[in-house]
């Protein structure tokens, strides 16, 4: 594999911050653990899409490195949670705002709340077999504005965790900041325990006025718990044993934000202390796949990130049917 | 008289059903469950461990219930004497150096429970209670064999050696210094008392000594 380099990300999060007033259990605490811990989150405008979002963060990521995006982007990924549109991606459109030619364009639609480290591994692999020097990778989350500030999903308490935002990472085929190991781990026998329903059954084609929520079943809790507890930390040492890092040499650990008791949990099994662990839940809520890339640019705008320290990236996706973590060593020049 | 169940919600840290919803009892269970426990959490006060034996439960319940077996599977438990009338057993702790154990058997056949009551340096005042109860495996697993469970608790004297002067001359280590190591001194042990009992089972050996060796 040729060496790869993320040497950057930014950030853009929407305008619109949301309380919990916002929500119909706001006046009480909510009950359930799964629901706590989020003061505020961003929701997206009605008129605001995942293309005009990676612009915006991709022109902070452009200023920050000097990028002619013109040639700089070789290789565009995209990761969507609420698509702009049905049939296809947003990546030609976000190349056509931004300038870009680049010579692949991917819009993934797995790899969900750790599909970041999803696109660092595949753009690795075609950098190695082609002639792509540079990667823009970008995470959108636009559920929260889009889904669960409908009218009637507004009301569940699960409508209280997600929070929209926007993150793109940059890799360059360099060794400035060497992507030291990467671990994918594909559970396809969880597949299909996560799914967005309405409450009149029909489906997201059909026409219908009934709002979309998560099918989320107290049932499957304890067993996406259990799955949570064990790969995550699992993915994570062995991505740590694969680039020689003992685990408690991490620097910075950036994992997918889906609730404090799960962050909590990642963090005793890699008995790290709090303060090695960026946390934006409190503050952006589940940023889904969006959280690795925001949390690195917040990591490097508050210098919690350290030059010459090792970065490690790591979550799962969905009810637990993939787990990845990456280890960066990270020293910006 | 019937008893009152609703007073029962009423006693603090008590949940049930009826004080305590099914969302609420998620949460408490989310907010218990951890991916990874300190060993103090798990092992500081008690220290319990099992391990499935592939030996009818009958058998491993007749081995363990003969005082003197103890001389196999223990780490160091050795130099027995023959019984008293009231049914002690002396026996030389070898983690001690010299150090006399006392030890009383009290076995129940029907609940297949085998506790030993020992204690080190004197046989009036037995406190190192060693509680073991054998499970048919065929109930628990659904397959032959047993499943032995063995619990000790955490008394004070591990603490504090209750009668520091019927120590052996010069002796410097006392049994409670190594309670952090019982899970894994005691699960040595039960993994011993597994492979005998394998054995003697699978060799159509006896299942008791019968008396100092």
């Amino acid at each position: 594999m040729k060496t790869v380099s993320l040497v950057s990300a930014a950030s853009y999060l929407p305008a619109r911050v949301v309380d919990n007033s916002f929500f119909q259990h706001s006046d009480e605490a909510p009950a359930h653990a799964m629901f706590r811990g989020v003061k505020q989150r961003h929701h997206v405008a009605r008129d605001e899409t995942a293309q005009s979002m990676i612009v915006q963060a991709t022109q902070k990521l452009a200023d920050r490195l000097n990028l002619d995006l013109h040639n700089d982007v070789d290789i565009l990924m995209t990761n969507v949670t609420a698509p702009d549109q049905p049939f296809m991606g947003c990546g030609a459109a976000v190349g056509k705002a931004l300038g870009c030619r680049p010579e692949w364009i991917l819009d993934l639609h797995n790899g969900g709340c750790v599909s970041f480290i999803a696109m660092i591994a595949q753009a690795q692999a075609l950098m190695s077999h082609s002639g792509a020097k540079t990667a823009l990778l970008c995470n959108v989350q636009n559920s929260a504005g889009r889904l669960f500030a409908q009218d009637e999903t507004r009301k569940l308490k699960q409508a209280l965790i997600p929070g929209d935002g926007c993150g793109v990472g940059y890799l360059v085929a360099s060794n400035e900041s060497p992507i030291k190991s990467i671990v994918q781990r594909n559970y396809c026998e969880y597949a299909g325990d996560m799914a967005i329903v309405r409450h009149d059954g029909s489906e997201w084609w059909e026409p219908s006025t009934a709002c979309s929520y998560v099918d989320f079943t107290e049932a499957k809790l304890a067993q996406i718990m259990g799955r949570a507890n064990h790969i995550v930390p699992e993915a994570i040492r062995e991505a740590c044993r694969q680039a020689n890092l003992p685990t408690d040499q991490i620097g910075t650990l950036i994992t997918n934000q889906p609730n404090r008791i799960f962050l909590r949990n990642w963090r005793e099994a890699l008995q790290l202390p709090p303060t090695r662990h960026v946390s934006t839940f409190e503050r952006h809520g589940n940023l889904f796949g969006a959280a690795l890339p925001l949390c690195l640019a917040e990591a490097i705008d508050s210098g919690q990130l350290q030059a010459n320290s090792h970065l490690v990236l790591g979550g799962f996706a969905h009810a637990g049917d993939f787990a990845a973590a990456a280890v960066i060593h990270w020293r910006p020049q | 008289m019937k008893a009152d169940l609703s007073a029962i919600d009423q006693l603090p840290g008590v949940h049930r059903i009826e004080n305590c919803g099914k969302e609420e009892m998620t949460s408490l269970a989310m907010e218990m469950t951890h991916a990874v426990y300190a060993h103090d959490q798990v092992y500081g006060q008690y220290c319990s461990i099992q391990a499935y034996v592939d030996c009818p439960a009958e058998k491993a319940f007749e081995y363990l219930s003969d005082v003197y077996t103890l001389q196999e599977w223990t780490y160091s438990l050795r130099d027995f004497t023959t019984a008293s009338d009231d049914g002690m057993v002396v026996a030389t702790d070898r983690i001690g150096g010299a150090t006399k154990i006392y030890t009383r058997t009290v076995a129940n056949r029907q609940a297949m429970t085998v506790d030993f009551h020992c204690a080190w340096d004197q046989g009036e005042h037995l406190w190192m209670i060693y509680l073991m109860r054998v499970v048919p495996a065929q109930l628990v697993f659904d397959r032959p064999g047993c499943v032995v469970l063995w619990t000790n608790c955490r008394h004070p004297f591990y603490d504090r050696n209750p009668f520091p002067e019927k120590s052996p001359p010069g002796r410097k280590v006392w049994v409670g210094d190594m309670w952090p190591f019982f899970y894994a001194g005691h699960q040595i042990e039960l993994d011993n008392l597994k492979y005998i009992l394998e054995h003697r089972h699978a060799n159509g050996l006896p299942m008791t000594i019968g008396g100092p060796q």
